[in-house]
């Protein structure tokens, strides 16, 4: 070869020997990629990647997908049931049929002692639709607590709640093709490139083809701030501010779409008298976006032909997360930005199938967004399930966050939790431990067994992960993707549907209420109670899912009749005037007083602590901490904090520092970056005993959201900095 | 044979319908002319011979990398280790950044960087085992594990650490350029898995669609004279005064205001407190290294001055004295050490022969070679030194033969401390790459000889006050050496825009104690030699004083060499690629969790059974053949 070589040295290559390919949707967040999981000889998965032809990702994937495939071999994974009388006590592995009893004995006994709403369920974001619905019927129709809800309340809550206040139902009407097409992006409290990157990647070929004007709005400086055309540095929580004096210039300069208005909304007097009191000069001095930005942003967004917002959890996760959700809703509906091609307020979703257990899991209401409110719909739902429609409670009962507080309280004594750690995942985690200890029976049914909920169980439940498990999920731009199992769950551990079933069999002695054992014919039934509503399904079967890499809902069995083929994106809602969920089709226009309930930094906690998420981790690191190619990117908890704060204290690159806030304390590792201002810190959420321990997590009036990123702590450097690396240590130990 | 999908997306496929014939540095972009005979030679893979259906299969082939979108998601990095299977402390692609200003109107600049395929490949010149290859095909720079022992010296030379020792496994991996990839027509996996639209490859300087730009340098970029690496940039929002690392070395990047090119430059954000660190200092990997150059010049040194004594009087006497065989025992003893402690400290010891491989490029190959001819010299020298003064008929021959061992010792003694000092002149290790290096060297030959010359003498009694004035005249100079090495190498250091600067200021902070105990050391040697020399006080006090002396500074020397070098490498992360956190990981026992990608050092048997094996398995032609290509190449 070059450089004098005669003789070729041998090339050799990884060949991992696949011989088959398998398709699955990705089961980290809600993008919704369409992945293939490749198997060896041995029928080991040994590789992922993206399918070329499925519309959402286009044949990418994340550094989070790429690795799936190492999931299903990870640490920690339950194997066998496991029962003990306290928690703090040993555990006895224990066959299913004991497990299943002793759940079922224990629910019935609290449920008769202290009442059917004194035993809760907490499910997920995580599970299959398949799944979300059995349970559902399960919980609603058998066990009949109305205390059951999903850990969507930590993300999703002030989407679901905003979407319904504005439109009439929860649904975001917007797809990602509408990148493609707008003149203007707002991202209101999004990061893409670190929470959603396939999605980035649409918006960024979007953006290559047309450039259009990005506007983020965000504290920190993070990397799509960066790329922004405009950044606002908003002060934490007060968005509602900003999009009122948004509104307010809009307004003022005759800006917004009249026509649109009267047609499809009700509400614009009181919308005006309210915005009128935030003049740029009022607002500026409380959001901390200058007035002329204000103006000019307000006219780059009105001007735009087609504009739209994105948001995620900087808008969710604040005491007013409903409202910021109206508020986004407000600004596209005054500018006729809602059901056009580039014009669209999408929720930018959290997990998996945060989507289908807002449409299916009737934790919030009844399936395909029905409300227990609403006697019509208790009563299809009764006549289906074939319960009496008195069972169904007329209002529902509490959300995840308000559950824990009733716990505390002693009104809640027994908990069934699936698939989700609280412990690791609701703000102050000090409080969720104390109420967890009291609890007289707790079944946690996970994929691990080293989750930290776990840790205060009274039986262990092993359930299958991700493609272990057969059926459906709902991405964020209402997309019902399939997930086929590529292995079986290890040893004894079972898919949740199959525990669904079988704890189902034990409250349903009489066989009154019908339980299909296939998620299939479950897809089936449920198609047929999606006719005709929002979220219509009805066209759909897992083979054409599956067959067009996914299909956006609505699909009806009309334009299946019809051999009209579901298109391979581009699909919204509310595309005909006065369209809305709301009796009359109009949508409203709800103006936004904005109360100041945030912990803000005082003297004593002089610093703002924002958390937040990291690309290389999902959730409360459970699946991506054990994964050393996610992982390594950052194992232990750390804080950005500005080089001139870390001046003052001392501080160096890599020196451990202790947070203090009103709640308990953390020990992270700090380094210094300007991407925070003097008076903010941002700490990742990921890791278990850190974050949380620190949050106040105030709740949101309509959503009962928490908000994690507004609170205030204080910082001390750590004289002994070999314990307190010793410390944090201890705490990856999960 | 890698197999391809129906349905490629477009962005994955390669695209270059047409090439440029030069590239930026001037060297032709097709890497063999047309009628060369390696287009002729079958392209192998896996065994798998490869039809040529990639028109472009000889031109120069490199990575594109769009610095403005870089999101650092890691996707590249994790699509490249999820192909060549990696565990978590190797990567053969990674991605680091840089940032500056000051909030909100903060920049951070992301590179995701592998290896460049350089047109000057230092790491295969470099490679004692020609583990590397060139290959005409897309002019990739592949490197064979399998024939690599592990001894590190590619990731020394390489500017872009693009090479990766494999701690546990004792090799080095690197990118392959995904070539199985490029043969059925796809973009490496890297840049196919890119989600910020940053990374792309093709025949270099190509531009890709949308992009106008083929830069060769950005911030933060080491500089690309040294091996003109074969990547092209795009940077166009302009970049803060200064660009800070975010690992914990001590260097940023500031605009140069004519240029508008960014220099390295010492970032002194750590203060300037001055620290022992002695246990950083003496217990590092490179300690092997500290205990070969050490013995290894000492003896060399040794042996020269005492071979002197054919010519030269107060060595002379020595010759025909008692000191003569304790002395040329303890060199055998204090080489064999030394070379002992430099091959097990290889990843595969057994491997050791292959240090001669390639004698035509490598520094190593040929201080290896030099080193072992001159153990080799010295070995015969010492035997027939034995034979040579008892009254028989064969200690004629035993002198001659003495003589020629001897011959063969002097050549091996320059040869080998030739190139034992040019292996450290490594242009991407500003802190070494200057002449200080050599006088160390020598310096440390000449303190550290005469001082075992004089011992040995005087434990033998069999010092004489010329020899005891010879001897601190050769210890006078290498002192003196080292003195004004040490100052010029300073002041280049002070005033230098390289990383050599950021390792002089570690050098004299966090290293700053043992720097000053250094110089005061040398201080005390130079006075101790004058007192010695002059006042003829050859006592075992003042020799026991200036051993400590000259001992402990000679030490204190090396290790800081080994220590404080900072290479011109790509910026690491806050926890990936920063061998500050790499350490603390090992430190407090983080790193005990694979899945913190921090791995320990293995323990690197000599394993018989391959050494064996491999001499069972080579035929008579194969091993004529590697014989002839340690000098054809």
């Amino acid at each position: 070869m070059l450089f004098g070589r005669k003789q070729k040295n041998p090339i050799k290559i990884v060949d991992k020997g696949i011989v088959e390919w398998k398709y699955a949707t990705c089961g980290y967040c809600s993008t919704g990629c369409a992945i293939e999981v490749g198997l060896n000889e041995d029928g080991k998965p040994v590789s992922s990647r993206g399918v070329a032809e499925a519309d959402v990702n286009r044949g990418k994937l994340c550094l989070k997908g790429i690795y799936e495939h190492e999931l299903f071999d990870s640490a920690g994974r339950g194997t066998v049931p496991r029962k003990r009388e306290h928690w703090h006590e040993e555990w006895q592995d224990t066959d299913w049929d004991t497990a299943l009893d002793v759940s079922h004995d224990e629910i019935r006994r609290i449920q008769e002692k202290y009442g059917r709403d004194s035993f809760a369920i907490i499910s997920t974001g995580q599970m299959l639709t398949e799944e979300f619905y059995t349970l559902g019927k399960l919980t609603r129709g058998l066990i009949g607590t109305n205390n059951y809800d999903g850990n969507t309340t930590l993300c999703m809550a002030s989407a679901v709640s905003g979407y319904k206040r504005s439109f009439g139902s929860d649904g975001p009407p917007g797809c990602y093709e509408d990148f493609e097409h707008t003149d203007c992006l707002i991202a209101w409290g999004s990061n893409l490139p670190e929470q959603h990157p396939i999605i980035y990647w649409r918006m960024k070929e979007a953006q290559e083809k047309r450039n259009f004007p990005l506007i983020v709005v965000d504290p920190r400086v993070t990397m799509l701030a960066q790329f922004a055309d405009i950044h606002l540095p908003i002060t934490p929580g007060t968005d509602v501010v900003l999009q009122n004096a948004l509104m307010h210039v809009i307004f003022d300069e005759n800006l917004e779409d009249s026509a649109y208005i009267a047609a499809n909304t009700n509400g614009i007097e009181e919308l005006r008298e309210e915005v009128a009191k935030y003049d740029p000069t009022t607002a500026a001095k409380i959001c901390g976006i200058d007035e002329d930005t204000i103006r000019s942003v307000a006219r780059v967004f009105a001007k735009a032909d087609a504009a739209m917002s994105i948001w995620t959890m900087g808008i969710n996760q604040s005491t007013h997360g409903s409202d910021g959700v109206v508020g986004i809703n407000n600004l596209s509906l005054i500018t006729g930005n809602i059901g056009k091609p580039g014009g669209t307020s999408l929720s930018i979703t959290g997990q998996c199938n945060a989507m289908g257990t807002r449409e299916w899991s009737s934790c919030s209401g009844l399936p395909n967004y029905r409300a227990l409110e609403n006697e019509q719909d208790r009563k299809e739902i009764a006549e289906f399930w074939n319960i009496e429609e008195s069972f169904l409670p007329e209002k529902r009962g509490m959300f995840q966050t308000d559950i824990y507080h009733a716990i505390e309280a002693g009104h809640i004594k027994g908990l069934w939790l699936i698939a989700t750690n609280p412990l690791s995942s609701l703000p102050n985690s000090e409080r969720v431990r104390r109420a967890m200890q009291k609890l007289e029976f707790c079944v946690v049914q996970d994929c691990y067994q080293d989750t930290e909920s776990a840790q205060y169980a009274h039986v262990y439940l092993p359930a299958g992960t991700w493609a272990e498990k057969e059926g459906v999920m709902t991405n964020t731009e209402r997309r019902v993707n399939l997930v086929k199992p590529i292995v079986e769950p290890p040893g004894e551990a079972k898919p949740d549907l199959w525990v669904f079933n079988q704890m189902a069999k034990r409250f349903n002695k009489d066989n009154r209420v019908s339980f299909p054992d296939k998620a299939a014919d479950i897809f089936i039934e449920m198609a047929g109670i999606s006719r005709g509503r929002l979220a219509d399904i009805s066209g759909m079967s897992h083979d054409l899912i599956e067959k067009h890499r996914g299909v956006q809902w609505p699909y009806t069995e009309e334009q299946l009749g019809n051999n009209e083929q579901p298109p391979p994106g581009g699909k919204r809602l509310y595309t005909e005037t006065a369209s809305f969920c709301y009796a009359d089709g109009k949508a409203k226009l709800i103006p936004l007083p904005f109360i100041d309930n945030n912990e803000v930094p005082d003297e004593k906690f002089p610093i703002w602590l924002n958390t937040g998420r990291l690309v290389e981790h999902w959730h409360g690191r459970t699946k991506t901490g054990k994964i050393g190619n996610n992982n390594k990117y950052s194992p232990i908890p750390f804080i950005e904090i500005n080089p001139d704060l870390a001046a003052e204290l001392d501080l160096q690159r890599g020196e451990y520092v202790r947070l203090v806030s009103r709640r308990s304390d953390a020990v992270v590792m700090a380094t210094p970056t300007q991407r925070v201002p003097k008076n903010m810190i941002f700490l990742p959420f990921h890791f278990h005993d850190c974050a949380n321990r620190l949050t106040l997590g105030l709740l949101d009036p309509h959503s009962r959201q928490p908000a994690y990123k507004q609170s205030a702590v204080r910082i001390e450097k750590l004289a002994d900095q070999v314990a307190a690396a010793k410390l944090s240590m201890e705490m990856r130990a999960f | 044979m890698l197999k391809r999908r129906e349905n490629e997306p477009a962005y994955a496929l390669l695209n270059d319908p047409s090439s440029q014939a030069q590239n930026h540095y001037g060297h032709a972009i097709d890497t063999v002319q047309p009628d060369d005979p390696l287009r002729q030679q079958s392209f192998v893979i896996n065994d798998d011979e490869i039809a040529a259906e990639n028109p472009n299969r000889y031109k120069q082939h490199g990575f594109y990398f769009d610095a403005d979108n870089c999101i650092a998601c890691h996707a590249c990095e994790a699509a490249c280790s999820e192909k060549n299977d990696n565990p978590a402390h190797i990567s053969f692609r990674s991605v680091g950044f840089v940032e500056g200003g000051t909030y909100p109107a903060y920049q951070r600049l992301n590179i995701s960087m592998a290896c460049n395929h350089c047109d000057d490949p230092v790491c295969l010149k470099g490679c004692p085992t020609r583990a590397y290859t060139k290959f005409a095909e897309y002019g990739a720079v592949l490197q064979d594990p399998d024939i690599c022992f592990g001894c590190g010296y590619c990731t020394w030379v390489c500017p872009y650490n693009a090479p990766q020792l494999d701690p546990v496994k004792g090799q080095v991996t690197k990118c392959n350029m995904c070539v199985d990839r490029l043969e059925v027509g796809l973009k490496p996996a890297c840049v196919s898995a890119c989600l910020g639209n940053a990374l792309d490859f093709g025949v270099v300087e190509n531009i890709p669609e949308n992009r106008s730009q083929a830069k060769t340098e950005i911030p933060g970029f080491p500089r690309t004279d040294i091996t003109q690496p074969n990547i092209r940039f795009q940077q166009t929002r302009t970049p803060q005064r200064d660009m800070n690392r975010v690992d914990q070395s001590p260097v940023k990047y500031h605009r140069d205001e004519h240029s508008e090119s960014f220099k390295p430059v010492v970032d002194k954000a750590q203060g300037s407190e001055r620290s022992w660190n002695l246990a950083k200092l003496l217990g590092s990997h490179e300690n092997a290294h500290i205990a070969f150059t050490l013995s290894a010049q000492a003896v060399m040194a040794a042996f020269l001055i005492m071979l002197s004594g054919y010519g030269l009087e107060p060595m002379q006497s020595y010759q025909s004295s008692n000191a003569m065989l304790p002395v040329q025992l303890l060199m055998i003893v204090l080489m064999s050490f030394g070379l002992f402690k430099l091959n097990m400290h290889l990843g595969k010891p057994h491997r050791f022969y292959r240090g001669f491989y390639n004698l035509r490029h490598s520094p190593v190959s040929r201080e290896i070679a030099g080193v072992s001819a001159f153990y080799t010299g010295l070995l015969g020298y010492s035997l027939f030194a034995l034979f040579a003064v008892s009254d028989n008929g064969f200690a004629v021959y035993a002198q001659y033969l003495q003589i020629v061992f001897a011959g063969i010792a002097v050549l091996g003694a320059i040869l080998g401390g030739y190139y034992m000092y040019r292996l450290y002149r490594i242009e991407a290790r500003p802190f070494w790459n200057h002449w200080y290096t050599a006088a160390s060297f020598c310096s440390s030959g000449l303190t550290l000889g005469s001082l075992l010359l004089g011992l040995v003498a005087l434990a033998t009694s069999s010092m004489s006050q010329q020899l005891g004035g010879f001897l601190m005249v050769l210890m006078a100079i290498g002192l003196l050496l080292e003195i004004v090495g040490l100052s010029s190498h300073a002041r280049s250091l002070r005033s230098s825009e390289s990383e050599g600067a950021a390792s002089f200021y570690l050098q004299t902070t966090r290293f700053g104690n043992a720097y000053w105990l250094r110089n005061g050391l040398l201080l005390l040697a130079l006075v101790l030699t004058a007192y010695i020399g002059f006042g003829d006080e050859h006592t075992l006090f003042a020799y026991s004083l200036l051993t400590a002396s000259v001992f402990a500074s000679n030490i204190i020397s090396r290790a800081l060499f080994y220590v404080v070098v900072i290479p011109t490498t790509m910026p690491g992360a806050f926890f990936w690629k920063n061998a500050g956190f790499e350490e603390h990981a090992r430190e407090v026992g983080l790193a005990d969790m694979p899945q913190m990608g921090v791995a320990y050092e293995g323990h690197h048997a000599f394993r018989f059974d391959e050494l064996i094996e491999t001499i069972r398995t080579t035929t008579m032609k194969q091993k004529y053949a590697q014989l002839r290509s340690i000098f054809t190449g």
